[in-house]
């Protein structure tokens, strides 16, 4: 194993100094947090790496290359987290041990911090594999440093531009940063994501790409929220034979000649996790790269059919005897996939919570982006919460097209929200919960009785 | 005349290319609002496959935000007689709302962070520079009072009392106007160029703001104003508009301003 190799390579490269240092740097974090915990401060996800990488600059690059087997890098704007799970529960099964980092800590002090935890007290690292989800603007940061062994390029969707540049933009910086990798790592990129594919298409790296090949699953038409429709190698407008959400489908330019990169695996041949579509990618990206790592297609099905979901990811629970399942919705293709997976399951009643808070991007104007046309058109009964309940509200307003019964119930109030949509739920059907990420914790927190941050 | 008879359509400046931040509520809004009412509408893209008639069939602009390589595409099509076509309608009074990235075009120029100057259409007597990819991106929610002289007039028409705009404002570029008149002062957030308290512009009867949000929703009253002055227009005589329910826009406004602890009236009176 060629970049398992060369980690083992640089880790006796290791010198004294920095290896003592590394050892007050991993001492130090993990006195933090212990603190951290015991004072119940919260789950110390990002901070001991914070504190540790002051002492040792170089800690990501040191932790990275002695994790045995390789590191896993994983980014894309949506569906990081669910593909992580997947992936890690498929290769516990196999019997390797797994580092991982915890959902949204995914800047790189997150990422040190996931890799401080499996560490011991010296800083030595005792994982097959660390899983690493990225936050997309900083993959370029840290690809030097982890010199991951499989990179998996989920998908590229406009999220949070308060913070971020473009689409065009993120998707060239990985490109040129993975250029850089050496040739024996594996890059796993979305060829019906546009962009993604047209990356894979210039890398000299082994690309191999995963997609849909199920024409029936064809939007009727090309949704709002999209970002982009036009060839990344000449600009033209693309001519997409269909659809499957937001702009990943089936595509070519007329003009350059470029179209969609060639599958590696025949999506027909699996199952996939949870419900909704974007799920079918999550799942066909994780079931790729853990082929390539070796493991038994037995393990990776049964892992499949036996997969229990992220937090707030599609998640169910259960409430006073009645079933809860949440949807994470964080932004315009997100929340519309989310939609269409309640719409395809049915059930008459619906609670949507918007929150403007950091972790949701502040603006909130990405709702009119959202075909909630869609939503509001079955009718039955909504609740809105969260901090900005009634910009949800007014958006539900104007998506009604006549009156069929829709029964729209505002309430500031999340618990007393959660309990109204509770009392609407029928007996026999679940009560679908689309919540922006700090409300999702929030919903998670009402339900469980517990915080998990 | 009646409602059932009449009908505006829609001028929808490039909606794959210009749809950056839900500006496209604005469009939603004025559809449904006239829906509401009775009055018929129709949406018409103007892009690529426009024809110059096309331009001229509409009685109302909208035009949003967009990110730099779309601008760019867009003022590669936007040129000649599209450009005079245009040009020619918000100079003859079509009402409109441009938010952030199309007035930026509207304007002389804009100075995108990387490459070349991209030419606007000079109808907006405004500068757009962009000071570089290190300078602080204006983000935030943004209060303003609508001081253009006759906007404001015909606003307090509508209202009963001066007009807030509430919005949120997310641009790189900074704008300078020239002898165009500003929208507003800004009572909270950055506006133009977070110096000199403008926000926006008003020529004619075109808006230029950078308050996404989008504004019209949370500030009905701009959009029966634009409903107002595009059939006055269209049909020449003045057509007072039905009121609406806009409890949830108030209650929207009223939380946001608590929030901002500004204090500015917020009744919506129509």
């Amino acid at each position: 194993m060629p970049v398992a190799y060369q980690g083992e390579a640089v880790g006796k490269e290791i010198q004294v100094l920095d290896r003592l240092r590394l050892g007050f740097a991993v001492l130090t974090a993990k006195t933090v947090t212990f603190i951290v915990r015991s004072l119940r401060l919260g789950a110390a996800s990002v901070l001991p790496g914070e504190i540790a990488s002051r002492i040792q600059p170089q800690l990501l690059q040191l932790l990275s290359s002695q994790v045995q087997r390789g590191v896993i890098l994983v980014a894309g704007t949506n569906g990081k987290t669910t593909t992580s799970l997947l992936l890690s529960t498929i290769l516990e099964r196999q019997g390797w041990q797994v580092a991982h980092n915890t959902a949204g800590a995914n800047l790189e002090n997150g990422l040190i911090t996931a890799l401080l935890e499996s560490a011991n007290l010296i800083g030595q690292l005792a994982v097959d594999y660390a899983i690493l989800e990225v936050d997309e603007n900083v993959v370029p940061n840290v690809l030097p440093a982890i010199q991951p062994r499989l990179i998996l390029c989920l998908n590229l969707f406009r999220d949070q531009l308060d913070r971020y540049g473009e689409v065009d933009t993120i998707s060239r910086r990985w490109g040129q940063t993975i250029a850089t990798l050496p040739s024996e790592t594996v890059v796993i990129p979305n060829a019906d994501d546009p962009t993604l594919s047209y990356m894979g298409q210039q890398l000299t790296q082994k690309v191999l790409f995963f997609g849909l090949n199920e024409p029936e699953q064809y939007l009727d038409e090309i949704p709002h929220a999209v970002d982009s429709i036009y060839c990344p190698n000449c600009g033209h407008g693309l001519e997409y034979q269909g659809v499957y959400l937001s702009h990943l489908g089936d595509y070519h330019c007329p003009s350059c000649g470029f179209h969609k990169g060639k599958l590696a695996i025949n999506s027909q041949d699996y199952p996939q996790i949870l419900i909704g579509l974007y799920n079918k990618y999550n799942t066909l990206a994780a079931v790729l790269a853990a082929q390539q790592l070796g493991v038994d297609d037995a393990i990776i099905c049964d892992t499949i059919a036996n997969f229990q979901a992220a937090f707030g990811r599609a998640e169910e629970l259960e409430f006073n005897g009645k079933k809860v399942r949440i949807l994470l919705s964080k932004n315009p293709v997100g929340m519309n996939e989310t939609i269409r997976a309640v719409n395809d399951v049915g059930g008459q009643t619906k609670l949507l919570v918007l929150n403007d808070r950091t972790p949701d991007g502040t603006d909130v104007s990405w709702i009119w982006d959202v075909d909630t046309e869609k939503l509001v058109e079955r009718g039955g009964t909504l609740v809105v919460s969260g901090d900005r309940v009634y910009d949800m509200a007014l958006r539900l307003r104007y998506s009604q097209q006549g009156d069929n019964g829709l029964q729209l119930i505002v309430e500031e109030d999340l618990k007393k929200a959660i309990a109204t949509a509770l009392e609407h739920t029928p007996e026999d059907e679940t009560l679908h919960i689309l919540p922006t990420y700090s409300a999702m914790l929030e919903v998670r927190e009402v339900l469980t009785g517990r915080k998990i941050l | 005349m009646n409602s059932e008879q009449l009908e505006l359509t829609i001028g929808w400046l490039y909606p794959t290319l210009m749809s950056t931040y839900g500006d496209r509520g604005n469009v939603i809004c004025i559809q449904q609002r006239l829906r509401w009412r009775g009055y018929k509408v129709q949406i018409m893209p103007l892009d690529q496959n426009s024809t110059i008639a096309d331009i001229h069939s509409v009685d109302l602009l909208v035009g949003g935000g967009a990110q730099d390589r779309q601008q760019e595409i867009v003022m590669r099509d936007l040129r000649g007689a599209k450009a005079e076509a245009l040009r020619e309608k918000i100079d003859t009074g079509t009402p409109g709302v441009f938010t952030c990235g199309a007035p930026q075009l509207l304007g002389h120029y804009y100075e995108p962070a990387v490459g070349l100057r991209i030419e606007g259409l000079g109808l907006f007597d405004f500068v757009s520079v962009h000071p570089g990819l290190n300078a602080r991106r204006c983000i935030g929610n943004l209060v303003i009072e609508v001081t253009a002289k006759r906007l404001a007039e015909e606003l307090r028409a509508i209202t009963g009392s001066p007009a807030y705009v509430i919005g949120f404002e997310n641009h790189g570029g900074r704008t300078q106007l020239g002898q165009v008149e500003a929208l507003g002062r800004v009572i909270q957030g950055l506006g133009n160029n977070g110096e000199d308290g403008t926000e926006g512009a008003f020529y004619q009867n075109a808006i230029a703001t950078y308050s996404h949000g989008p504004v019209l929703p949370k500030n009905p009253f701009i959009a029966d104003w634009l409903i107002q002055t595009a059939l006055r227009q269209k049909y020449q005589e003045s057509i007072s508009l039905a009121p609406l329910d806009d409890t949830l826009a108030t209650q929207a406004r009223e939380a946001m301003f608590k929030r901002l602890r500004v204090n500015v009236p917020t009744a919506l009176k129509l």
